[in-house]
């Protein structure tokens, strides 16, 4: 009897302290930030290692706000918190996310009037189809989807000439990384084959189906996903590799052999956004960390950090100029007003196919 | 006792409410996924046996399945084989001796397993540690990531503490008179360990067998990081059918599936573990 | 055993040897990659403490070790007691009885962590909780209990019923015999328990995703969502959890064996 009582002292105690701990840390009013913008509590959720270590206490100290934050490794774990009713403040999705956000009415509009420094954004990052009039979303970072390879194995020559159908190159089999994304995949395989990756045709999806069959029976190649990123750094692995822009930025910032090539065939464009959900809880302070992320001083910041394009005009052009940091970087600065490029639109019909279709491919190896 | 309420009954108390409201409730919300069909809501609720239809006529989900159990079978015999001496070893240590190693032995466990899974590939990869050490030796380019061997290395990896951990504490507290017993009535080492200490044991071996194969049929982040992700076993299916797809209702299917069959096979690992000890006594 | 034999020795030698190597490797792995000199986790480039630097100016790690550490702390400390008294209780239930809840208790620990973590999630929004430490708390004890129930169930079914029988006949509550008489024959089977359902907590990431919020992250969550770009600054904090739980595992479990030790004589086998 004795024993058990203890114990329930001592974890109740326990339970007590670190009650404490936690609200210890955020449990002091600010009241000028109250008054200001009716909340002192900004709760941000983002992918993981996507921002500058100092914007977030830099933010902080200038506002007098606590900032809390979290992390998802995947748009749709990001999707699957927010339906089932957390709340956050500002969500950072990506393009075809926030076109399913806005179907589902998850979001907010911004408030323009709030949004003074709109007008530093370039040109190239606004009024897109999956948000018209950025009614609701401010471009975070963007990109497109591209090959990375080591030019001390791969001829740049053939990489250009033969695109993503590289992938299907004997030549190549057991030398390549294949990001492990079925919308992805998918988007290589319809754009090898010369249709548009928002295909909407189910003979064009088996066709694309088929062909990344015959690259997964062929090719040998290993999935991975962000572990690409650090393979294509240390050089020694692996020769070709798809890799998303800002990522294939850092890898060639650090290692001179590799290079980056956006094929011919036409790719994906991306944006990542910072948008609003409609149940978030201090609306006046997310519209103002969203006006304060696009400011230059913070912009040059994070796109230093990160690697990705900035959204901000002077940033973007002083970053990609020749004598920029990015600026002899062939992965840097997205290649914009290509025809063939594209952005992902969310349709649940096909998502739900290909990601099965995908799985069917991976699974296919051992057979 | 059997007339009046058992006073033991009343100590299961808190955990049956505990888990009819942490367990039960949630698997139920599961199984109405499992036989519902998307879309539905409460007010026009249809039972459908789609999801279960699906599974069956499909070639690579069963391809899957398979797969898993064999995975987590291999693992799960693995670890018997090595897992057995070194809890056998242990237990005949001395008390501090024997309490030191089964410490060592947990500690690498309390390192994330994210963390050691990421070490494992900086051995295993092509430039790696163990690629540089066989190149010394002159066997150049060996790249053991992505393969067959490194998916049950990183299980093993895992998963083996527990099963030592088990077996260990059924052979710790055995009596040491029934060995004495056994020698004197003219058994040999090997008779005693075979007639004596191993049936004794099985209890420990049964559990281990829990505690390693069922993690390792769902689990999905070893064989994703060392196996690739052409390594799709269920976890990953469900996982995806749940995330990506966003199939609640298909994932839920699958997920009773498993767990149909790993009830099935826990049902069969006791029986065969009830027989030989009856002919014991 | 009776008579040490030379095979026998060189053989358990081995095998220690090999095992603690095999475990260890990556470790050392880990603690040496930590000192990296570049940001890189398979090439070595000179000693440096940078990654500790920045670990230690980094909040939210240092946040997410004390995270880590309380909810395994609590969570071990509740589930071993929860599992233990429960585990006791179903022993001297009715068989049918006994095999329904066992069967229950088994679903966390075979269900994929996905599906245990969505079915929470489902449960805490149904509830309207907010999600943060003690919903995170209330899982791990959810997914803990079933590992200690399991260790000691075996351990229970090989005990004499007629000593607890006996003391309740002396007048014994359920509560003393359990504490006088059970709890001491499987001590071993409640310590494996505890340890095991530690280390479970410890190392969750699927499930306490699901059901934490208010920013409050473990370190499987950081290190998932961090992994994205290579960072040895985990490695600094796995050598720093590992010196943590060495240095308290030596202060709470050998330290005071060895005092005891010293009065007693050494067990022999």
């Amino acid at each position: 009897m004795k024993h058990s009582s203890f114990a329930i002292f001592a974890s109740v105690a326990l339970l007590m302290i670190c009650g404490l701990f936690i609200f210890a840390g955020c449990g002091k009013a600010k009241s000028a930030a109250i008054e200001k913008y009716g909340s002192d509590r900004l709760k941000l959720y983002l992918p993981g290692a996507y921002m500058s270590d100092s914007l977030i206490p830099n933010f902080e100290k200038q506002y007098g706000v606590k900032v809390i934050v979290e992390y998802f490794d995947s748009n749709e774990m990001m999707y699957a918190k927010v339906q089932a009713g957390d709340k956050y403040d500002v969500l950072i999705p990506s393009d075809y996310m926030i076109e399913r956000l806005l179907s589902q009415k998850m979001l907010q509009p911004l408030d323009k009037n709030a949004l003074t420094n709109i007008k530093e954004l370039s040109p190239a990052v606004m009024n897109l189809k999956y948000d018209p009039n950025n009614t609701y979303s401010i471009p975070y970072f963007w990109g497109n989807v591209g090959i990375v390879y080591n030019t001390k194995k791969v001829d740049p020559k053939v990489v250009e000439e033969q695109g993503y159908s590289i992938f299907q190159n004997p030549d190549y089999a057991g030398r390549i990384y294949w990001y492990d994304s079925e919308r992805d995949s998918f988007m290589i395989a319809l754009k090898v084959l010369g249709y548009s990756m928002n295909t909407e045709n189910k003979d064009e999806i088996n066709k694309a189906y088929e062909w990344l069959l015959k690259m997964n029976d062929t090719m040998n190649p290993a999935y991975v996903t962000d572990e690409v990123i650090d393979a294509m750094t240390t050089g020694k692995q692996k020769d070709i590799a798809i890799v998303y822009s800002g990522d294939a930025a850092t890898v060639l910032k650090e290692n001179k052999d590799m290079s980056y090539f956006a094929p011919n065939e036409g790719t994906n464009v991306w944006y990542d956004a910072m948008v609003i959900p409609a149940n978030a809880q201090a609306p006046k302070l997310a519209n103002e960390f969203i006006n304060y992320v696009m400011t230059y001083d913070v912009s040059l910041e994070n796109t230093k950090a990160v690697g990705y394009a900035s959204p901000n005009d002077k940033v973007l052009k002083e970053m990609s100029a020749p004598d920029g940091l990015f600026g002899q970087n062939k992965a840097y600065l997205p290649r914009s007003g290509y025809d063939k490029d594209e952005i992902f639109h969310d349709n649940e019909v096909i998502r739900s196919m290909i990601s099965e279709l995908w799985i069917k491919v991976k699974a296919h190896k051992a057979n | 006792m059997k007339l009046k309420i058992n006073p033991f009954f009343f100590m299961t108390g808190p955990y049956l409410i505990w888990i009819t409201a942490m367990i039960v409730i949630p698997m139920l919300l599961i199984v109405l996924y499992a036989f519902t069909i998307e879309g539905n809501d409460v007010a026009t609720i249809q039972f459908s046996l789609d999801n279960f239809v699906r599974f069956v006529t499909d070639k690579t989900f069963l391809f899957v399945v398979g797969k898993s159990l064999w995975i987590a079978f291999l693992t799960t015999i693995i670890c018997i084989i090595l897992g057995y001496p070194i809890a056998y070893i242990i237990s005949k240590s001395r008390g501090r001796q024997s309490l030191i190693l089964i410490l060592l032995l947990t500690l690498p466990t309390w390192i994330n397993m994210l963390v050691r899974t990421y070490a494992w590939m900086g051995i295993l990869q092509e430039g790696g540690v163990l690629s540089n050490l066989l190149e010394m030796i002159g066997i150049p380019g060996v790249s053991l990531l992505y393969t067959d061997f490194a998916v049950a290395l990183g299980m093993v990896y895992n998963f083996l503490p527990f099963m030592v951990l088990q077996i260990h504490t059924s052979l710790a507290k055995m009596d040491n008179s029934l060995l004495e017993a056994a020698s004197d009535l003219g058994a040999n080492k090997v008779q005693s360990f075979l007639r004596v200490t191993l049936p004794l044991s099985m209890p420990g071996v049964v559990s281990g067998i829990t505690l390693v194969f069922l993690p390792a049929v769902s689990s999905f982040f070893i064989p994703k990081l060392l196996g690739g992700g052409q390594y799709v076993l269920v976890g990953n299916v469900i996982e995806n059918q749940f995330i990506t797809a966003g199939k609640w209702n298909f994932g839920s299917a699958i997920s009773l599936i498993m767990a149909i069959i790993i009830i099935f096979s826990m049902w069969l690992t006791r029986k065969i573990e009830v027989q030989p000890r009856k002919e014991e006594n | 055993m009776h008579k040490p034999n030379r095979i026998w020795n060189i053989f358990s030698k081995t095998m220690i040897g090999f095992s603690l190597l095999f475990f260890y490797l990556p470790i050392v792995y880990i603690i040496v990659f930590s000192f990296n000199g570049k940001r890189s986790l398979s090439e070595l480039d000179g000693f440096s403490l940078q990654w500790y630097e920045k670990m230690f100016a980094d909040p939210i790690m240092m946040d997410s070790v004390v995270v880590t550490i309380l909810i395994a702390v609590l969570a071990t400390i509740i589930s071993t007691l929860l599992g233990t008294i429960t585990a006791i209780g179903l022993s001297k239930c009715g068989k049918s009885f006994r095999n329904a809840v066992e069967r229950v208790n088994e679903l966390p620990v075979m269900n994929p962590d996905i599906v245990t973590g969505i079915s929470l999630l489902m449960l805490f929004s149904a509830l309207a909780v907010s999600k943060g430490f003690v919903t995170m708390l209330l899982a791990h004890i959810m997914f803990c209990t079933p590992f200690v129930i399991l260790s000691i169930m075996p351990k229970l079914r090989t005990l004499d019923p007629n000593l607890t029988d006996a003391a309740l006949d002396l007048g014994c509550t359920p509560f003393q015999a359990m504490f006088k008489v059970i709890v001491p024959q499987i001590r071993p089977a409640i310590f494996t328990g505890a340890l095991i359902a530690f280390t479970m907590s410890f190392d969750d990431f699927v499930i306490s995703y699901f059901v934490t919020g208010d920013g409050v992250q473990n370190i499987s969550i950081l290190v998932y969502t961090m992994s994205k770009r290579v960072d040895p600054s985990i490695n600094a904090l796995s050598t720093l959890v590992i010196l943590i739980i060495t240095v308290a595992l030596l202060i709470v479990n050998i330290v005071p064996h060895f005092l005891h030790r010293k009065k007693t004589p050494l067990e022999t086998k």
